[in-house]
């Protein structure tokens, strides 16, 4: 107590704090830890929630069913946070990792399917953000994380220009270098007045928690239909359980989170298998005439289901008949990207840098490759004792991550502009290019090789 | 004796350049960039110097000692065996490494860029720096005060190299971007050399005396990029590496290291293998 007192008179001094405990803050602070030419610093991460608490009863007495917030790993963050010794503890009775993604035209039916070993590993959010901070308190004991408590005002401080936190619960902390791992609206960035570009999708995201019914083996698969309103996929977690991400307009989102569960998974049912028509009306009718719907959608699913092959129903997922209560949220979907990354004392990390559009999976697995690379950075600025704060020390940073998150961040807008349309040529062009693509291994060797990374 | 004599202290028109660079010095968006990159390239050669040469077992009594094979233990023992005792080997190093135990001396510290690195290396106790000019020496001490972690380690003092007294010794003493400021280099040099302990390094790096040199830190450094101020050297004091390896042989020292060094645009400094043309780097050992 006697500490918090004296700390009020006078700023705590911190080498790094981090603001943010989402999983980019977590990574880095684990990393930080772990690194024998950073683990002498005095690293702090302050995070506003309820952080700890929860995350210790998830690896403590784990829900029995799947939370709603599922990440999709790709190997090469799989591998670093094996390297920094996180993954050893990921409940991996929980993550499923899948070799093949099926993904095809909602408008034209032209389908592509990538195989790779492990392609990409579903996992939910707690999981990793309790594993990660398993491995921080493995670490060290004084773990350096302060949650519960908000930032209330960040300042500079008038003679050596450090960031001065100003803390909820009375205490100001005077860091070398502040990281924003505090996501879209990064306070970290607006008071290093770092301008961040980008535009709204005018998209939400949807995301559930469901079940295939029981009945027919499948291999782990993602499925992904790209219809005109946006991409509805089924990503696999262990034991026939699914996670929904279902990019949909506003008024769609609206209409599908008022439904209640068993019209909610009929309508999920529907929009990986009916025609862009039939959906259309189906909204109509959820909107209008909700109770008839599932019949409705029965019926269709049967008159469609009835025309297929063995081989041909292979082609898609399996009926899902379970959904877990309450498990449905939804966020909005927008393309940002901030101008630098770096300014003296500051540097941005995750989301708080760049936001994408989640249809190809990227999102956590770019913050990763930040913590990574700045992880390096600080190691080579110490090396070379030079102050880890200064934009100098940081400046490689910033040049290694930004073309490679700008490029990622097009490829992705690209993907939705050209499948968030059913004009006719381009339907014809996007499926005879992916038709094409389909057929010619080496492109496909490739272009699996890049999601990996 | 290739190298000129006598006095050391470097002219007026020099120490009136440096203090007219002083406001500037910390400002690693303006005229001084390129030194602060360079500042990179001296700290990877200073760091890899000294990392090699770090002595694990001396004065620990025998039974503690670290068994180091005098032999490559990769190629005879066993797998795990040899990794085994690379872990430990490496183990002691890191060790070493984080326990401050060099002292150091930084002549024509400038605005303290070197000093400050140096100070904040763990296995760095202590950094002396002298200039020459107050201006430089003003802004270096007003700088190191912004930064808690070395303002105890470093002491700055206006002073030439003779006005040290004749038994301070250090561990490492450093001659950055100097030798080619001032008059009589080789009396500099030889000054320098007694303040280094036995087995202490003496860094140094300058530039050779060659067309290379003259296009790159003249023409375009000062003239067509302009990336340093007009004025900043004068050709006709620049030193090649052979001059100061052959002065060196008649010392007890010996030349341990030398690389050259270049700027790329886009790409900063960059080590060289050709130590004979442009900038280089020089790292002596003190024999005896």
């Amino acid at each position: 107590m006697s500490l918090r007192f004296l700390s009020t008179a006078r700023a705590q001094l911190a080498d790094i704090v981090i603001i943010g405990g989402g999983p980019a803050g977590l990574t880095l602070a684990a990393a930080v830890k772990n690194s024998p030419v950073l683990s002498s610093l005095n690293c702090k991460l302050v995070e506003g929630g309820n952080l700890i608490g929860p995350l210790n009863s998830f690896s403590q007495n784990p829900p029995s069913n799947f939370t709603n917030r599922v990440v999709s790993l790709t190997p090469s963050t799989i591998s670093y946070l094996s390297d920094i010794g996180v993954w050893k503890h990921i409940k991996e009775d929980r993550v499923e990792s899948y070799d093949n993604i099926v993904a095809w035209d909602g408008v034209s039916g032209a389908q592509i399917d990538f195989n790779g070993p492990s392609l990409a590993t579903m996992c939910e959010t707690t999981n990793l953000q309790s594993a990660l901070l398993a491995r921080i308190e493995e670490l060290n004991e004084e773990t350096g994380i302060m949650d519960n408590i908000k930032v209330e005002n960040i300042t500079s401080d008038e003679t050596n220009g450090w960031p001065v936190l100003q803390l909820s619960s009375g205490e100001s902390l005077k860091t070398r270098l502040l990281v924003g791992c505090d996501g879209y609206n990064s306070p970290v960035r607006k008071f290093a007045q770092i301008e961040s570009r980008g535009w709204s999708y005018n998209r939400w995201g949807i995301v559930a928690t469901l079940r295939f019914k029981n009945g027919e083996f499948r291999y782990p698969t993602g499925w992904q239909r790209f219809l005109p309103s946006g991409p509805v996929a089924l990503l696999p977690l262990p034991d026939n359980w699914t996670s929904l991400v279902w990019s949909t307009k506003p008024e769609y989102a609206d209409i599908l989170l008022k439904l209640d569960d068993d019209a909610f998974l009929a309508m999920v049912n529907a929009a990986v298998k009916l025609p862009v028509e039939e959906l259309e009306f189906l909204y109509n009718q959820a909107h209008e005439d909700p109770e008839n719907l599932v019949g409705e959608i029965t019926w269709r699913l049967n008159v469609f289901n009835d025309k297929l092959s063995p081989q041909e129903m292979e082609k898609y997922p399996l009926e899902l008949d379970t959904i877990v209560a309450k498990s449905r949220a939804k966020f909005p979907l927008k393309m940002s990207h901030a101008d630098t990354y770096v300014e003296d004392r500051v540097a941005l990390v995750g989301d708080a840098a760049h936001t994408t559009h989640p249809l190809a999976g990227q999102g956590l697995n770019m913050g990763q490759a930040d913590v990574k690379s700045l992880v390096a950075v600080l190691e080579k600025a110490m090396e070379r004792g030079l102050d880890i704060g200064t934009k100098l020390a940081l400046e490689p940073y910033f040049s290694e991550r930004y073309p490679a998150n700008h490029v990622l961040l097009g490829v992705v807008d690209k993907l939705h502009k050209i499948y968030s349309t059913d004009i006719a040529p381009i339907v014809m062009a996007r499926s005879f290019g992916v038709n094409v693509l389909n057929t010619v291994p080496f492109v496909k060797d490739y272009m699996v090789s890049r999601m990996g990374e | 004796m290739f190298l000129r004599r006598l006095s050391t202290a470097i002219s007026e028109a020099e120490k009136s350049h440096f203090n007219s660079l002083a406001a500037s010095w910390w400002d690693t968006t303006g005229p001084q960039r390129i030194l602060h990159k360079m500042n990179l390239v001296r700290m990877d050669f200073i760091n890899e110097t000294l990392r090699s040469h770090v002595k694990i077992n001396a004065g620990v009594p025998d039974e503690q000692k670290t068994f180091v094979p005098g032999w490559n233990h990769h190629n005879v023992l066993p797998g795990p065996v040899a990794e085994s005792i690379q872990t430990e080997i490496n183990r002691r190093i890191a060790q070493e490494l984080s326990r401050p135990r060099l002292s150091c001396l930084d002549i024509g510290c400038g605005g303290g860029i070197l000093s400050e690195s140096l100070a904040r290396l763990p296995m760095v106790a202590s950094v002396r720096g002298i200039d020459l000019s107050p201006e430089v020496i003003r802004v270096a001490d007003r700088h190191k005060a912004l930064d808690p972690a070395i303002t105890d380690k470093i002491d700055y003092q206006l002073k030439s190299i003779e006005q040290l007294d004749k038994d301070d010794q250090y561990d490492v003493v450093t001659m950055m971007e100097m030798l080619e400021h001032v008059e009589y280099p080789a009396l500099v040099l030889q000054t320098a050399m007694q303040h280094v302990k036995k087995d202490g390094f003496l860094f140094l790096s300058t530039i050779n005396r060659d067309l290379v040199s003259w296009l790159t830190t003249i023409v375009f450094g000062e003239y067509v990029l302009r990336i340093v101020p007009v004025g900043t050297h004068t050709y006709s004091k620049y030193i090649d590496r052979r001059e100061i390896a052959e002065f060196v042989d008649e010392t007890q020292f010996r030349v341990v290291d030398a690389r050259g060094c270049t700027y790329v645009p886009l790409r900063g400094w960059v080590f060289t293998s050709l130590p004979d043309t442009g900038n280089y780097l020089m790292a002596l050992q003190r024999m005896e």
